[in-house]
C-alpha cells in the first residue's frame, strides 16, 4: 500500500460521505447502503490495482488457453488461406456482452490485418454493425493496412434469431472459414452455430456470459471463455498494464467474496445452532 | 481528434455514472432518465440504424446476383423476401378495415399472413434442427475419454432417466445390483484376477440381497440409489454450486468491465 494519492483520495471521499450520511443523507435510498458500499469498495479495489499496474509493478495473471488460441486460430486461417469468421452474438449494444465482443473483435481484426487474412463479421443488429465496423477500421488503420479494410467485411444479416443462425450457417458451409470465433450474447442458436462450425473442421473459440449456452460451447468448440474470462479477454489481448491491473483487482475481489462466503456460512451455522442472534441471510436480502 | 476520443469517453463516463447512481438516489429526474429517456433514445437510434442494416443487406445480396457469385440464387430469395416484407409492411395491408400499424399483428393482413405462413415455419424449422445438434453434441460430450467425461456421462444418464416416468419405476435395488456388477468390472480391470472379481461380485450380491430381505425391498429406499431422488440432488446441489460460482464470476466481470468504461480505463471501443 504505497499509493499515497489513492489512500488520501479514499480517506477524503470516505469522510465526505460520512459527513453527508450524518447530515441526514438527503435523496439517498437508505436501504441500499450495503449495495452502495460494495460498489464503492469493489471500484476502489479495481482502481487500486489499475494504478499499481500503471506504475509498472509486476502483475501475475494466470494463463487462459482460449485467449492464447485466438492468435493461433488467426495464424491457422492465414496458413490455409481461408477467412476468419467472427460472430458478435445476437444482441444489441445495450448488452455489456456485445460491447465486450466488439472489443475482442477489435483485437482479432488487428491480428487479421497483421497477417493479411480475410475477416468476415456477420451481425444481427444494425448498431452493432456500425460499432464493429468502426472497431475493425481503427484496427486496420493502426496496423498500417487501411487499404485492406472494406465496409462489407462487417455486414448485416437479420435481426431474427434463427434467420441469423441460418444465414451464418450458410456462410460457414459456403466459405468454410478456418477459424470461427463466437464472442457475445447468445441464446439457442449457439449450438446450431458451433456444431456447424465443428462440422466444417474450423478451429472454434467461444466466449459468452450466457450461462445456459456455456455447456453447448464447451461441447462443440475447441476453447471456451467462461464468464469472467470473456470480460477479461480485452485486457489479456491488449496487454495494457492498466487493463491487466483491473483483471487482477477482479481476482482479488473474487478472493474476498470466497472468504466472505465462508464467513457467512459459519455465521449462518452459528445462527442455526442458536449461538448467535444475527441472521446474515436476512441482513443480505434486505433491499 | 477531440470528437473521436475525448467526447465519446466523456459521454460513456457521464451516462454510465448517472445510470449507476440512479439506483441509489430518490431524485426522480435520474430515475426517469435511466428508465425512460435513455431507453427511448436507444430505440430511436436503433430505428434509424435498421435502415442502414437493410440497405447493407440489399447492397451485398444485389452485388452477389449481379456478379453471379457462388450461391447467387439464394441471394435472389433474400432480395425478393426483403422487398416483399417492405411491401407488406408499408404498401399493401391486404385488409382495408385494419388500421396501419396494427396491421402487423391483425388477422387477415398480408404482413400477418407472411409471418404466420412463412417466417414462423422457417424459424420453427431452424429451431427443430437443434434436436439433431443436441444429439451430436451429446455424443461428443459423453464419449468416455477421461474421468471428467465419465462423470458427465453418468450424471447425464441419471438426470435423463430420473426425470422421466420410467425412472421412478426403477427400484433402488436394481441400481444397487448394477453398481455391484460395475464394481466387479472395476476390480477385474485393476487386479486382473478372476478370484478377486468373483469374490467381490458374490459378496456384493449377497450383501444387497440380504439387505433387501431385511428392509422389505422398498422401491425408493435407500434413497441414495433411487434415481428420481439422486437426480434431484445432482440438479439442486452440485449443479447449482457450479452455476452460482460461474454467475459470481460473470457478475464480477460485468461489474469490472462497466467500471473500466465509466472511469475511461477501457478505451478499446474507440480504437485505442
Amino acid at each position: 500500500m504505497n499509493d499515497r494519492e489513492f489512500i488520501v483520495g479514499s480517506i477524503v471521499l470516505t469522510v465526505a460521505f460520512l459527513l453527508y450520511w450524518f447530515m441526514g443523507h438527503p435523496h439517498f435510498v437508505e436501504e441500499r447502503i450495503l449495495q452502495f458500499s460494495l460498489v464503492i469498495i469493489f471500484s476502489g479495489t479495481l482502481i487500486f490495482f489499475t494504478r499499481k499496474a500503471k506504475r509498472g509493478e509486476e502483475i501475475f495473471l494466470r494463463n487462459i488457453p482460449g485467449l492464447k488460441a485466438v492468435e493461433e486460430a488467426v495464424g491457422r486461417s492465414t496458413e490455409m488461406g481461408k477467412p476468419v469468421l467472427f460472430v458478435p452474438g445476437i444482441q444489441d449494444m445495450d448488452q455489456v456482452e456485445t460491447v465486450a465482443g466488439v472489443i475482442v473483435l477489435g483485437h482479432v481484426s488487428k491480428m487479421t490485418a497483421r497477417y493479411e487474412t480475410p475477416l468476415n463479421v456477420p451481425v444481427s443488429r444494425a448498431i452493432v454493425m456500425k460499432a464493429a465496423r468502426e472497431a475493425c477500421k481503427e484496427s486496420y488503420l493502426i496496423e498500417g493496412h487501411p487499404d485492406m479494410f472494406h465496409d462489407d467485411m462487417v455486414h448485416y444479416v437479420t435481426d431474427e434469431q434463427f434467420a441469423y443462425a441460418a444465414g451464418v450457417n450458410g456462410i460457414m458451409v459456403r466459405e468454410k472459414p478456418a477459424a470461427c470465433i463466437y464472442m457475445g450474447k447468445f441464446y439457442a442458436e449457439s449450438l446450431i452455430l458451433a456444431e456447424t462450425g465443428n462440422s466444417i473442421g474450423a478451429i472454434q473459440i467461444a466466449g459468452t456470459a450466457s450461462q445456459a449456452q456455456i455447456p453447448f460451447f464447451v461441447t462443440a468448440c475447441d476453447y471456451t471463455l467462461i464468464g469472467e474470462e470473456f470480460f477479461a479477454a480485452s485486457a489479456y489481448l491488449s496487454e495494457k498494464p492498466e487493463l491487466i491491473g483491473g483483471v487482477k483487482g477482479q481476482d482479488m475481489i473474487k478472493m474476498g467474496i470466497v472468504i466472505f462466503i465462508l464467513f457467512g456460512v459459519i455465521l449462518r451455522l452459528m445462527f442455526d445452532a442458536g449461538f448467535l442472534n444475527f441472521n446474515i441471510i436476512q441482513f443480505l436480502s434486505q433491499k | 481528434m477531440i470528437w473521436k476520443r475525448q467526447i465519446p469517453i466523456l459521454i460513456v463516463g457521464v451516462i454510465g455514472f448517472v445510470t449507476l447512481f440512479a439506483n441509489f438516489t430518490t431524485l426522480h429526474g435520474f430515475k426517469s432518465f435511466v428508465n425512460d429517456d435513455a431507453t427511448q433514445w436507444f430505440d430511436i437510434l436503433a430505428s434509424f440504424a435498421i435502415w442502414l442494416g437493410g440497405l447493407n443487406l440489399l447492397k451485398l445480396q444485389s452485388q452477389k446476383i449481379l456478379k453471379k457469385q457462388e450461391g447467387w440464387e439464394y441471394s435472389v430469395f433474400a432480395v425478393i423476401g426483403l422487398i416483399f416484407a417492405l411491401v407488406a409492411g408499408f404498401v399493401i395491408k391486404g385488409e382495408p378495415a385494419v388500421e396501419w400499424g396494427t396491421h402487423v399483428t391483425a388477422k387477415g393482413t398480408l404482413f400477418k399472413w407472411m409471418f404466420t405462413y412463412m417466417v414462423a415455419p422457417m424459424q420453427a424449422t431452424m429451431f427443430a434442427l437443434l434436436a439433431f445438434y443436441v444429439a451430436s453434441a451429446s455424443y461428443r460430450a459423453f464419449r468416455i475419454r477421461n474421468f471428467e467425461a465419465t462423470l458427465l456421462l453418468v450424471s447425464g444418464i441419471i438426470i435423463m432417466i430420473g426425470r422421466v416416468p420410467l425412472g421412478s419405476n426403477i427400484s433402488s435395488w436394481f441400481c444397487m445390483y448394477l453398481l455391484v456388477l460395475i464394481a466387479g468390472v472395476t476390480v477385474n480391470s485393476i487386479f486382473k484376477n478372476k478370484q478377486y472379481t468373483a469374490i467381490s461380485v458374490a459378496s456384493g450380491l449377497i450383501l444387497v440381497t440380504v439387505s433387501g430381505f431385511i428392509m422389505g425391498w422398498p422401491l425408493d429406499q435407500p434413497g441414495i440409489f433411487y434415481l428420481p431422488y439422486l437426480q434431484e440432488w445432482i440438479y439442486k446441489f452440485p449443479n447449482v454450486a457450479g452455476a452460482r460460482s460461474i454467475m459470481i464470476g460473470i457478475g464480477l466481470g460485468i461489474f469490472s468491465t462497466s467500471v473500466r468504461y465509466i472511469l475511461g480505463i477501457e478505451k478499446s471501443y474507440i480504437g485505442e
